[in-house]
């Protein structure tokens, strides 16, 4: 699981994660203190692709743990197959020679896995993804303390079950609430943010095939202006970039102008409200601009 | 090669000794570093080539900080305590140059401040605090000297005097001065202030009191930003486990009827969830006009959510403002009318009298379920009848939450203050990071 530093880097560039230097120095010190990794950021920057590039790049399984209001222990970790015990109590009903024990109703055989007990069990280190866990209550917030901290859970009819290899362990947050002070201890925190024009343009680059140099730089200065809006409800995502870049790629064209932008804007805005706000406030003209400040930066010609 | 380990470890304790220092200075910026922080800050040292700033900068933040808030005072603390030799040069020559001035306008302040002749017996901190006086305050002291000593029977016994005088103005200047200085950083943070707009972060962490009106569109924004984050909170659909609530005993017979009485599936009651009730009463004395406008812009961007919210202004009474602002959108039209047509707005506050009206004018919005949250600096007339009211009014409603906007560094030397903090949760709100972090974390 060791990795260097320039390998790590390297294998990000290989599976196509472009990100800059700090986010692969401190995945890299996740992954070699053996520590879970916080990674905070607005929707759509790349936080639950960094779970699945890791696992990617390690060469292991990916477990996902989705978190949601309500979730507990019983979706999370393990739950007891009840019914199947019950139809064991009854197939040994009609056995008198057979006498059936505790014991053998609570063996793993009757143990459903749940994603963290499934990520410690794994016989190789797997990358366990808890996806948006300020979404989770807060008990069960603390309930992860001893899975992320001793990389352990205890399971009062079988005891204490250790990891067999310890987990990459990733963690995503929306930042839709504080997330306590123990389990940021537990963790190495990342913040991710959009990225820069000239990395977006790599990121297009790398993942829409058969896009221009032209299209990509255009497409990555129109979506950095918009992000810029204070006054969009839902800033577009990376995602959502690239299904614009693609769609453009399809419908054959290597540049943008106001009006293509106008008639694509579903792609890209996906609220009424930051539709009609881009109708009113930035329409045709101001996607001009902000074409026209790509030019005069160069960025477009330096590319060709 | 021994010697080379020897210098190598000599310089690796250094570097541990001044992480420990950096991470102090940390914790006295209000960031909150335990043990476990500095044994992972130090354990990344032997994995990343410490000579590279930006590596080992992003080392430290990668372990020593948890929320991108703080990252811009980690990145402030770090510039500051991991000085380029170069740079490190350039300031000890300008530490120098500052000792320089330093000394000579002691020299100077113990020229100036004579009296019949002798200079007046003060410390090295008072003649600091003196030269540190704009010239105008300057003058005036030395004024006072000269008159004191061309007066009536004035003679030299009258020195201890005189300079127990000076030092207390002296005194008195200072203090004025820290409030001044401790109300700025409080609010702006050490490097805001230019009179361009200031970014998001920033607006977050000023004293509300203090953003000024080139900023205010920005803040609004940031505010409707806020409330909308908190509305998706509360809206956000509830998916519930199958082991919700309690068991349901009657509808897992009637369920495993076809299994012939065996319990085989198990139904679970789902959890009951009370509504919310908000009761908002903002305190509109002149001291709080700013601070409870923001509280209302934050508020009412909860009302798609939060049905039951009701708004009310209070000073030496209260004003219904749920009918103004229920339904609208546009909130800065509806505020402006409120604060015009306002009895209340910017006069002086009786909250035992308004709470008073509260409770005997609208008895159905105070019951069991209902969470009041007061913005006011308690700064209020009759106080003991204020207590008394805010008592009777805690035992009928579930909870009140009081967000003060006064700095906390203020909060002990008004009797007010404790005095309420001891009947009720008090928060502290003057600026906008504040109220997200209240309102979001309590509701």
């Amino acid at each position: 699981m060791t990795m260097a530093l320039s390998q790590l880097r390297k294998k990000f560039e290989q599976v196509g994660y472009i990100c800059d230097e700090s986010t692969v120095l401190t995945v890299f010190l996740a992954l070699d203190l053996q520590k879970p990794l916080l990674i905070e950021g607005a929707p759509g920057v790349g936080k639950t692709e960094m779970g699945k590039v890791l696992a990617q790049i390690l060469e292991t399984e990916l477990i996902r743990l989705q978190c949601y209001e309500g979730l507990d222990e019983t979706k999370a970790l393990y739950e007891w197959n009840y019914q199947r015990q019950l139809l064991r109590i009854q197939m040994n009903r009609n056995l008198e020679d057979e006498q059936i024990r505790e014991e053998d109703l609570f063996s793993s055989d009757y143990l459903l896995e749940r994603p963290l007990l499934k990520a410690i069990q794994a016989n190789k280190p797997a990358v366990l993804l808890i996806d948006e866990v300020d979404k989770c209550d807060p008990e069960f917030e603390a309930f992860l303390f001893e899975v992320l901290s001793d990389f352990q859970v205890s399971i009062p009819e079988l005891g204490t079950l250790t990891a067999n290899k310890i987990p990459v362990v990733v963690l995503t947050s929306n930042n839709e609430r504080e997330l306590s002070d123990g389990l940021k201890r537990r963790c190495l925190y990342l913040y991710l943010d959009f990225p820069e024009v000239e990395k977006e343009v790599e990121i297009i680059k790398a993942k829409v095939p058969g896009v221009g140099d032209r299209l990509a730089w255009e497409t990555a200065r129109v979506v950095a202006g918009l992000r810029r809006q204070q006054n969009l409800r839902k800033k577009p995502s990376i995602a959502e970039t690239l299904d614009w870049a693609r769609a453009l790629v399809a419908l054959n064209r290597n540049r943008l102008d106001g009006k293509l932008v106008a008639d694509t804007l579903n792609l890209v805005l996906k609220t009424h409200a930051d539709q009609q706000y881009f109708n009113k406030e930035i329409g045709h003209d101001g996607i001009e601009k902000m074409l026209k400040n790509s030019e005069d930066g160069g960025e477009v010609c330096r590319c060709q | 090669m021994s010697i080379k380990n020897d210098l190598y470890k000599s310089h690796e304790s250094r570097l541990e000794e001044n992480i420990a220092t950096f991470a102090d200075l940390l914790r006295q910026e209000g960031l909150p570093l335990g043990t476990t922080e500095m044994i992972d800050a130090l354990k990344t040292l032997d994995r990343i080539d410490i000579a590279n700033r930006s590596e080992f900068k992003a080392a430290l933040q990668a372990t020593l900080v948890k929320s991108y808030r703080d990252q811009a005072l980690f990145s402030r603390v770090f510039d500051q305590f991991f000085v380029p030799p170069e740079e490190y040069q350039k300031k000890s020559e300008q530490k120098d140059s500052y000792r320089q001035q330093l000394e000579s306008q002691i020299s100077q302040a113990d020229n100036e401040l004579m009296f019949k002749g002798e200079s007046l017996q003060l410390s090295l901190n008072e003649l600091q605090q003196y030269s540190s006086l704009s010239q105008q305050q300057r003058e005036g002291l030395q004024d006072f000297l000269r008159k004191t000593e061309t007066g009536k029977n004035v003679e030299s016994g009258f020195r201890p005097l005189l300079e127990t005088v000076v030092k207390s103005h002296l005194r008195y200047c200072r203090t004025q001065e820290k409030h001044k200085q401790e109300r700025h950083n409080y609010g702006e943070g050490s490097e805001i202030g230019a009179d361009s707009g200031s970014d998001d972060q920033n607006l977050r962490e000023m004293d509300i009191e203090a953003i000024k009106a080139a900023d205010m569109p920005a803040a609004e924004q940031l505010l409707k930003k806020l409330s909308r984050k908190l509305a998706v909170k509360i809206l956000r659909r509830r998916r519930t486990g199958p082991r919700s609530g309690p068991l349901d005993l009657r509808r897992s017979m009637r369920d495993n009827m076809r299994f012939g009485g065996i319990i085989f599936n198990l139904k679970h009651k789902p959890k009951r969830r009370s509504k919310q009730q908000i009761l908002l009463l903002c305190d509109v004395s002149a001291s709080m006009k700013q601070y409870s406008t923001f509280v209302l812009h934050f508020l009412l961007g909860l009302q798609e959510v939060v049905r039951n919210l009701s708004c009310f202004s209070f000073s030496d009474n209260i004003e219904n403002l749920t009918p103004e602002l229920k339904g609208r959108t546009d909130l800065q039209h509806i505020l402006d009318r409120v604060i015009r047509q306002s009895k209340n707005w910017g006069g002086g506050t009786d909250l035992g009298r308004a709470l008073f009206e509260m409770v005997r004018k609208y008895p159905d919005l105070v019951n069991a379920k209902t969470t009041v949250i007061v913005v006011s600096d308690t700064k209020t007339v009759s106080i003991d009848q204020a207590l008394d009211e805010l008592k009777k009014l805690n035992e009928r409603v579930k909870r009140v939450i009081w967000l003060n906007p006064l700095p906390v560094v203020y909060w002990p030397d008004y009797r007010s203050v404790n005095k309420i903090g001891e009947l009720v949760e008090m928060w502290p709100c003057s600026t906008i990071a504040q109220l997200e972090e209240v309102l979001t974390g309590r509701l």
